[in-house]
């Protein structure tokens, strides 16, 4: 098992480390909570969370992490997650109640990052994608994972002593005639299933109102793709069929 | 976004990087890239050596265990903080292996029913002590983790495990605290950083490689 000890970090993946310190940093400075799951290895999501919460070096922030475990991890990451919050992911890529919680995300408004070892998850499939590429199904208990997360939380940190960054993006999108919006559909997540042609969606802006008649009948759980108040199509679940 | 308390006063030339007016995210992503390479080879370095220097104590720590786990014996984990989910990660290894044989393993921290009847009730010094009295005997394993090797429940619970009978092992890191000196714990290994990070890399490959070793023993009776 050499491979495991001199696993090297390839530019690819310290830049991805990078990027998604950086958006760590960002998002807890605007208000976000960090949600952390690993279904075949909880303990990893524990040391994610305790990491933050309480850190190993005296005087460094006390960071809002929770560790979710337990069964149906879809259900309560959905009551759990508020947009602009932070999904964190240890798991296989086929693992199916994180590629649920991951394809939901971007209805909840949560930035996802997935940490695994393997086959890579499809790409987008989250934003940041911290993987190590050896099949081996050890991996998880060798602490090459512990290394990255450990590795997360300290770029995380150096990141807090650049305040000028961690500020909103001024071109992000704040209004409802944004050209990048208006072009493409936003997902959504059926809340309460349709009544006279329209539904109770969530997406990142929040729970509306969203008229269903092309894409009839719909069930609550069920993601869209909404587009000026309006679902253009469902968004198949590609997981159990 | 309320601005960070003192940006913009007259000092700030003397810490040109904590400045509210930086606008480049370019230059801090490829510093901290940069250090996150540092970091893992560091780790990588630390992880080589460890597994050098605890060699022997692999070897005999495996071989002893492979015998207990074949006549019967089971295995009990337990660590505070983030080692006590190293040690949780341990437990599932032995208990739930990808492949080979599964073996009897618990983490001491799995239950919060019984972690905090014993720590409202009897102290949280003595949260895995209890544990062992209730559920240990001679013939089992214990393994504790720890970053300083002197947690007081950590000696409490080796303490018990050893009048037990237990086989008791010790993973710490710096110079090796009580557990070093210890004559409770049989097997100690010392992981030589001053890095709590560091420290539990080291540590879960020091379990994985233990877990290796009890398997290229053969867990079956004899």
């Amino acid at each position: 098992m050499t491979t495991v000890v001199d696993q090297a970090l390839d530019e690819g993946l310290s830049a991805d480390l990078a990027a998604a310190s950086f958006a760590l940093a960002r998002g807890f400075s605007a208000g976000a909570t960090m949600w952390c799951l690993a279904p075949a290895w909880e303990p990893h999501a524990q040391h994610i969370a305790v990491e933050f919460v309480h850190p190993v070096i005296v005087g460094k922030k006390a960071l809002p992490a929770v560790a979710l475990t337990g069964r149906d991890l879809v259900g309560t990451a959905r009551v759990s997650v508020r947009s602009g919050d932070i999904v964190v992911a240890v798991a296989s890529a086929a693992d199916a109640e994180v590629r649920a919680i991951m394809r939901r995300a971007p209805a909840w408004g949560a930035t996802t990052i997935w940490i695994g070892s393997g086959a890579r998850p499809p790409a987008g499939a989250a934003d940041h994608v911290l993987w190590i590429d050896d099949p081996d199904p050890r991996v998880p208990a060798t602490g090459g994972f512990v290394l990255l997360y450990h590795l997360l939380w300290e770029l995380t940190h150096v990141c807090f002593e650049h305040p000028g960054l961690l500020v909103a993006d001024p071109a992000e999108c704040t209004d409802e005639v944004c050209i990048t919006c208006s072009d493409e559909g936003r997902l959504g997540e059926v809340v309460s299933p349709s009544r006279s042609g329209s539904a109770r969606v969530r997406t990142a802006e929040g729970i509306e109102s969203v008229a269903t008649v092309l894409v009839e009948p719909v069930e609550p759980g069920q993601l869209l793709l909404v587009h000026a108040g309006m679902a253009i199509s469902t968004v198949r679940e590609e997981d159990g069929e | 976004m309320t601005q960070p308390t003192g940006a913009g006063e007259a000092t700030d030339f003397l810490y040109p990087f904590i400045d509210a007016q930086e606008r480049d995210p370019q230059p801090l992503l490829a510093d901290l890239a940069a250090s996150a390479r540092a970091k893992a080879v560091e780790s990588a370095t630390l992880r080589r050596a460890t597994l050098e220097a605890g060699a022997d104590g692999l070897a005999a720590a495996g071989a002893e265990m492979a015998r207990r786990f074949a006549a019967g014996g089971r295995l009990f984990t337990f660590g505070n903080g983030g080692s006590s989910t190293d040690a949780g990660t341990l437990a599932a290894l032995f208990a739930r292996p990808p492949e080979g044989r599964a073996l009897p393993a618990w983490s001491l921290t799995a239950d919060q029913a019984i972690l905090t009847a014993l720590g409202n009730d009897v102290g949280f010094e003595l949260v895995f002590a209890r544990q062992l009295i209730a559920r240990g005997d001679a013939g089992d394993i214990a393994v504790a983790m720890s970053t300083s090797g002197s947690s007081a429940d950590l000696t409490a619970g080796l303490r018990e495990a050893k009048r037990r009978g237990m086989y008791t092992v010790g993973f710490a890191g710096y110079d090796g605290g009580q557990f070093a000196a210890s004559r409770d714990v049989d097997v100690c290994f010392v992981v030589r950083s001053q890095s709590v990070h560091r420290i539990q890399e080291s540590q879960a490959l020091l379990g994985y490689q233990l877990w290796a070793t009890v398997h290229e023993h053969g867990t079956d009776e004899s």
